[in-house]
């Protein structure tokens, strides 16, 4: 990382204490940067958050409010005055929550506190959907055509919406990463999906505007992180690709896309740092873009860090969230574009609890165990420990799995054996279904698109496996588990397990199948 | 929580296993299910379509959304009548038979609990065909 010598006419801002203005895994990952600079931390927590990881590891704790996001996280005034009382100097965001939010950086700014993250007026100008649609073509960024106007009536959306024709997809201007966003097939379902939308926008953002525009309907998702400094330069450090996504939730990340061929990394990487430019970014970002048929197109520029930060990391060897805060103190000259090389190549999968042979539905309760294989090129993100409960208040990511090997095909192998040696009791998880995606063929070739995970995982319940019944080996490791005495010590033969039955894999007659939308 | 260790094909395989009341979770290979002592109920029973058509239940715990219907409307399968959130995603739920609506057990804003009955109706009889098997 490069730290600078160089004068700027900027001063120097010390910072001794950094407030996290959010939970779970990414508190975690801003306490350890945090840590390893010699900086305070302040955990801004609800109520809901008190037994986590975070809230164990920080130095101080404020408690803001409720579990309801909109009455804690999603609070404004609550975060700043939190923050000033446990006499914090900078926030950091995180992501989701208030990471987005023009009027929260400037009220920190306005608090005599340092945001970490970009300007509240380049968040307007590229973070909100509106808004950066205009800043993108300035920076001469092609983008998918659709409607963002004003009018924002039903009636309206709907004609819009038929003209430029189905599948169109609907989004939240404030939004990101999912949340109030829907596609819609057809006129009819046009209305309630569009209301929804909205929905979905205020409740999570507070603001109901959304923007339509064509979907893509074998598009690859392929994200660039760009990073500015407070001298004005901009680099990227390439792309990710996160096609492997369920109603535009990520679930599956790497680095470098498999798809892009060099011209077409320089083209896009180049078109992504214009547009940081255009709205005098500083900090970290994200621009991504659908790639369809060798043409790309700017889909929205996130003004925060991303979840799936981590494979930049592994392949550049940076260290994102410490050049966000070291930027924030304007200790930080930006990477020059010709020094970084990627190396290898990394993948990160997400862990949500849910049952993925019941069509992904939440799974909520006590973490009875967890346990992560650590070994060389492997990194584990989580927010939680056993004896935690996990709630259904807020996201259900309960882990992120990061591996780093010499190639794709190694670095697939490696990610499928972390996966099958991680241990989760007390909630179900999605690793079953995240294992069988990295072993398709469409994914193992690089070939997917947007359309991977609902074309091949679509079931009559929701998305996820095809229930099954246990196989010889694990009913084995039953067999043997049986055995042991959960109270201590080895249990003598005949167990207290042994007149018990095995719970059906599948859940049925949940009569949920439909539009969804999720978070970050 | 346990570790168990077992052989495999010349391979030393690791899982774990915890008992929490009735329920024994296991964790192996990637996957976690559970077991539940005989002669109590687990969720999720095992049988297609056995499900009672006539109550739309909360399948997990979460937040009342939006209320789709209102007592006396008639439904046809596969009709939205409760809009529910759950870890920041919201969900449909629909009717899984024709018929009508004959009470309401929730409102907008309630925060329920997995199983809740949220909506009953009064099925036709001959009639219910929202769930395939």
């Amino acid at each position: 990382m490069a730290t600078t010598q160089k004068s700027s006419g900027k001063t120097n801002r010390r910072i001794q204490t950094v407030a996290i203005a959010n939970r779970g895994e990414v508190a975690v990952r801003v306490i350890h940067a945090c840590r390893e600079l010699g900086i305070r931390t302040v955990l801004l927590h609800s109520e809901a958050d008190i037994g986590t990881r975070a809230y164990r590891m920080a130095d101080t704790r404020v408690c803001i409010g409720p579990a309801p996001t909109a009455e804690s996280y999603l609070h404004i005034e609550r975060n700043i005055k939190g923050a000033l009382a446990a006499g914090a100097d900078a926030i950091h965001p995180g992501f989701g929550f208030l990471s987005e939010n023009a009027d929260f950086a400037k009220a920190v700014i306005d608090a005599g506190m340092i945001f970490v993250g970009p300007k509240p007026e380049s968040i307007l100008a590229v973070g909100d959907k509106i808004a950066a649609k205009k800043t993108v073509s300035a920076a001469r960024a092609p983008s998918v055509p659709g409607y963002m106007g004003e009018d924002q009536r039903i009636e309206t959306l709907v004609e819009e919406a038929a003209r430029i024709g189905f599948p169109v997809i609907v989004k939240a201007a404030a939004g990101g990463g999912g949340r109030g966003m829907k596609v819609i097939r057809s006129r009819s379902e046009a209305p309630e999906l569009i209301a929804s939308a909205q929905r979905e926008g205020l409740a999570a953002f507070g603001s109901a505007v959304v923007f339509l525009e064509k979907y893509l309907d074998r598009a690859k998702h392929i994200e660039f992180q760009i990073f500015g400094d407070s001298f004005g330069e901009v680099s990227y450090l390439f792309e990710r690709e996160c096609s492997v996504q369920r109603r535009h939730q990520k679930i599956i990340e790497e680095a470098l896309s498999p798809s892009l061929t060099p011209e077409l990394r320089r083209a896009m990487g180049e078109t992504a740092v214009r547009l940081a430019q255009s709205a005098n970014y500083e900090g970290a970002g994200t621009v991504e873009f659908l790639l369809q048929d060798g043409e790309f197109y700017f889909l929205e520029m996130n003004t925060r860090l991303q979840v799936e930060h981590p494979v930049t990391e592994m392949v550049l060897g940076v260290d994102l969230v410490k050049a966000q805060i070291l930027n924030a103190a304007r200790e930080f000259q930006v990477w020059p574009q010709e020094s970084l090389k990627a190396h290898g190549h990394s993948i990160e999968c997400r862990v949500y609890a849910e049952n993925p042979y019941a069509g992904g539905i939440p799974s909520t309760g006590k973490l009875l165990g967890m346990e992560w294989p650590e070994g060389p090129g492997r990194r584990f993100e989580t927010g939680f420990e056993a004896g935690d409960e996990i709630t259904p208040f807020y996201d259900p990511m309960i882990a992120k799995v990061i591996v780093w090997d010499e190639t794709r095909l190694r670095a697939i192998k490696k990610m499928k054996q972390t996966l099958r040696d991680s241990l989760v009791l007390g909630v179900h998880t999605n690793i079953p279904f995240v294992i069988s995606m990295l072993s398709h063929p469409e994914f193992v070739d690089g070939s997917m698109t947007t359309q991977f995970v609902g074309r091949h995982y679509t079931q009559e319940n929701g998305i996820g496996l095809e229930a099954r019944e246990r196989t010889d080996l694990e009913l084995a490791f039953e067999k043997a588990a049986g055995k042991v005495s959960l109270t201590g010590g080895v249990a003598a033969a005949g167990s207290t397990l042994g007149s018990a039955h095995t719970t059906p894999l599948q859940i049925v007659n949940s009569p949920w199948l439909g539009e969804r939308w999720r978070n970050v | 929580m346990k570790k168990v260790v077992i052989e495999h094909g010349g391979q030393r395989l690791v899982g774990a296993v915890a008992k929490v009341g009735s329920t024994t979770w296991f964790s192996f290979g990637g996957e976690v299910w559970t077991r539940e002592e005989q002669g109590r109920t687990s969720r999720g029973k095992k049988g297609g379509g056995a499900l009672d058509p006539s109550k739309v239940q909360a399948p997990m715990p979460g937040k009342i959304v939006k209320v789709m219907v209102t007592p006396g409307q008639a439904v046809a399968a596969g009709d939205v009548v409760i809009v529910m959130e759950a870890m920041k995603m919201e969900y449909t739920l629909k009717s899984a038979a024709d018929g009508k609506v004959k009470s309401i057990g929730c409102q907008p804003g309630d925060q329920v609990s997995l199983g809740s009955a949220l909506v009953e109706l009064i099925v036709e009889p001959g009639v219910e065909h929202g769930v395939k098997k």
